[in-house]
């Protein structure tokens, strides 16, 4: 399969601790074992009636891609049209609403926004993208996993641009997660981020394997299906060259992407 | 280019309201049964609407040792146990670590959230509660130690899953797929759509002019899938294309000319290479929504253009309610069996027309018919619309 080109991304990551304490991170290395911090990400602002109800995850997506137009520097119109396609990876976003749903007895409205489906829909409505889309749930690998369909439909032809968007939050269920070891290994950094891919050279390899034990400290914290792009940021801020890999684990599955001859747009070149 | 593989249907395996085993399933829809009954399992007595298609009793599997007491788990095991009474599909008869599993759902495990919420605290429930833990349960039972994935694009789900499948077996990730879809009832989701007022106190009739809405039921449906030049036994038939599109227009209601739909189909048929007229039949979403049906009913215009007048399109919601993430697995299973038997399903309680649902809805009883080509459609939540393009055996 062919590798795609990367036009832009865009990040949004945890920058406040949940419990208020100045650093609730310190080195990753230290973090373990910890009760669980988590940093959060504030609900965004935005302006319009449509959005008074919208939980605080699709505010996110919409600022993530948001994010990732300014790092493009296009203008929303260039993601609009059935040419987009839309994949979107989480592991428990939609945990934050449930839990609303269930506990307050909220109406239909709050129940649509229980939905995955919902989050990457707030995107599709907002920016008018209508193409192909997806939606998996699970962790790193699940968002690798939807790089490699991406590229896939701008193999074939389905798409002329795709995005990949990732969202996880956890400060509304803190105290649930903080009883299971799979969430509490490592402290959890709230993140959303879109990736925009469009057709590239060279050659992208997913690999997935099960099993093995233990898995390395997450830079900077557990960040689940958003981890990977949270990782690409970190790649090409350090203005790279040559082949990227980017990996990640989930339930027993060691997932594993590799990027030859990665080609990426000069910033609003494309646009 | 060379063209992509085509994958097989192998076997099919289900539980519904209807009937906990394929041919019960086919039998009762022939017939024109239903499956809609007041809902005991989870208290509805604070509902508008106590009613869906529940299953009674998941009496297929005595010994539940090992699957956790989780109901959308358990759904999925007894579909997956018919499955494998039909293909000899357990043990596996492959290498475990070429065996996948691509399930769709709209819910995963909200079960288990709404019982940890509700202070049952058992190590296995807020995990349990992750909507691709059902997935990861399904391929424990199996034994399956290849991909393991999870889809949810809500009501479209099923048909998500099946093409998701399919992918993996172009790419060579895997060499047989385990793949469909799933959804429990519960407490969660009756009482979403209770609070959105879509249910129905009538009788679900798909595009009938006296149409008030829907009821929810319950499911797993779940294909054998196989490269056809790896299939040595028979088949159900062969998925030939899928397609997919975002409404963009709302995010619990479609979008009112039913663009999104109409471009899944296109892309389904683009991705099967056929053309509108070479369709011989549609399973429809129909919900029995007044606004979901006659936006289908256009979409399905427009798509196929004169063949849509020519050609009988049914809605099975009528018999079992709508099975969400099982839905559209289980409406491509029933076009497979529509060709192998000769017959298509009717479209049941539907008995007085609506002028804008002016196409052949199968009324009445089920039709003789032998299709070869098949269209099934799904729409959901967020403006998510699926397409499947199938293929008799």
């Amino acid at each position: 399969m062919h590798a795609p080109s990367i036009r832009a991304l865009g990040l949004l990551t945890g920058d406040r601790a949940c419990d208020g304490s100045a650093d609730p991170l310190g080195s990753p290395a230290a973090a373990p074992r910890q009760a669980t911090p988590i940093l959060t990400l504030a609900r965004p602002d935005r302006p319009g009636d449509r959005f008074r109800r919208a939980t605080r995850e699709c505010l996110l997506a919409l600022a993530a891609v948001d994010a990732m137009l300014e790092d493009g520097k296009a203008p929303r119109e260039a993601i609009a049209g059935e040419r987009t396609a839309l994949l979107y990876a989480t592991t428990a976003a939609y945990g934050a609403s449930n839990r609303e749903f269930v506990e307050r007895r909220g109406g239909g409205t709050h129940f649509a926004y229980t939905a995955p489906a919902v989050v990457p829909a707030e995107v599709a409505i907002e920016y008018g993208v209508t193409g192909a889309y997806g939606i998996l749930i699970g962790g790193a690998p699940a968002t690798l996993r939807a790089i490699e369909q991406a590229a896939q439909l701008l193999d074939d032809g389905t798409c002329d641009r795709a995005l990949v968007l990732a969202v996880e939050i956890f400060e509304e269920c803190a105290d649930l997660y903080a009883g299971h070891r799979r969430f509490t290994r490592w402290p959890l950094v709230e993140t959303a981020a879109c990736l925009w891919l469009e057709r590239g050279e060279g050659e992208l390899r997913f690999e997935s394997v099960r099993g093995g034990r233990g898995s390395p400290a997450p830079r900077g914290g557990e960040r689940f299906a958003a981890g990977p792009l949270a990782d690409l940021r970190e790649w090409l801020d350090r203005a790279p060259a040559g082949p990227l890999e980017l990996s990640g684990r989930w339930r027993g599955e060691r997932a594993r992407l590799r990027w030859s001859m990665l080609t990426s747009h000069p910033r609003g070149s494309a646009a | 280019m060379a063209a992509p593989d085509r994958v097989a249907i192998a076997a099919a395996g289900v539980i519904t309201p209807i009937g906990q085993d394929l041919e019960a399933f086919w039998s009762a829809l022939i017939t024109g049964a239903s499956g809609i009954s007041q809902i005991e399992r989870v208290p509805v007595a604070d509902l508008r609407v106590q009613r869906g298609g529940e299953v009674k009793k998941l009496g297929r599997i005595k010994e539940w040792r090992g699957v956790p007491d989780c109901r959308a788990t358990r759904l999925l095991v007894a579909a997956a146990d018919d499955l494998c009474a039909q293909s000899a599909f357990r043990p596996l008869p492959l290498d475990p670590a070429r065996v996948g599993v691509v399930v769709g759902t709209a819910l995963g495990g909200v079960e288990e959230g709404e019982k940890a919420l509700a202070g049952d605290r058992t190590r296995r429930r807020l995990p349990g509660a992750l909507y691709d833990a059902p997935g990861w349960n399904l391929a424990r039972w199996l034994g399956a130690r290849g991909p393991v994935i999870t889809v949810s694009t809500a009501c479209a789900s099923g048909a998500t899953a099946l093409a998701v499948g399919a992918d993996l077996l172009r790419r060579g990730e895997a060499d047989a797929v385990v793949a469909g879809g799933y959804d429990a009832l519960c407490r969660f989701v009756l009482r979403g759509f209770n609070a959105l007022r879509s249910l129905t106190r009538d009788e679900v009739r798909p595009f009938d002019r006296r149409r008030s809405g829907l009821l929810l039921g319950e499911a797993g449906a779940l294909a054998l899938l196989v490269r056809e030049r790896d299939l040595t036994g028979p088949r159900l038939g062969t998925l030939l294309g899928y397609g997919s599109a975002s409404d963009g227009f709302h995010i619990a209601a479609p979008e009112p000319e039913g663009r999104g739909l109409e471009r899944a189909i296109r892309a389904a048929l683009a991705g099967a290479r056929l053309s509108p007229a070479e369709v011989d039949f549609v399973s429809a979403h129909g919900t029995a929504t007044p606004l979901n049906d006659r936006i289908e009913t256009a979409a399905l215009k427009r798509a196929l253009g004169p063949r849509a007048h020519e050609i009988p399109i049914n809605s099975i919601k009528g018999s079992l309610g709508h099975t969400m993430g099982a839905a559209a697995a289980l409406e491509a299973f029933m076009c497979l069996l529509a060709a192998r038997r000769g017959l298509i399903p009717p479209t049941l309680h539907l008995e007085e027309p609506d002028p804008q649902c002016d196409l052949d809805y199968v009324p009445g009883r089920a039709r003789a018919a032998r299709p070869r080509i098949m269209l099934s459609t799904s729409m959901g939540f967020g403006g998510c619309n699926g397409a499947l393009v199938l293929e008799a055996a």
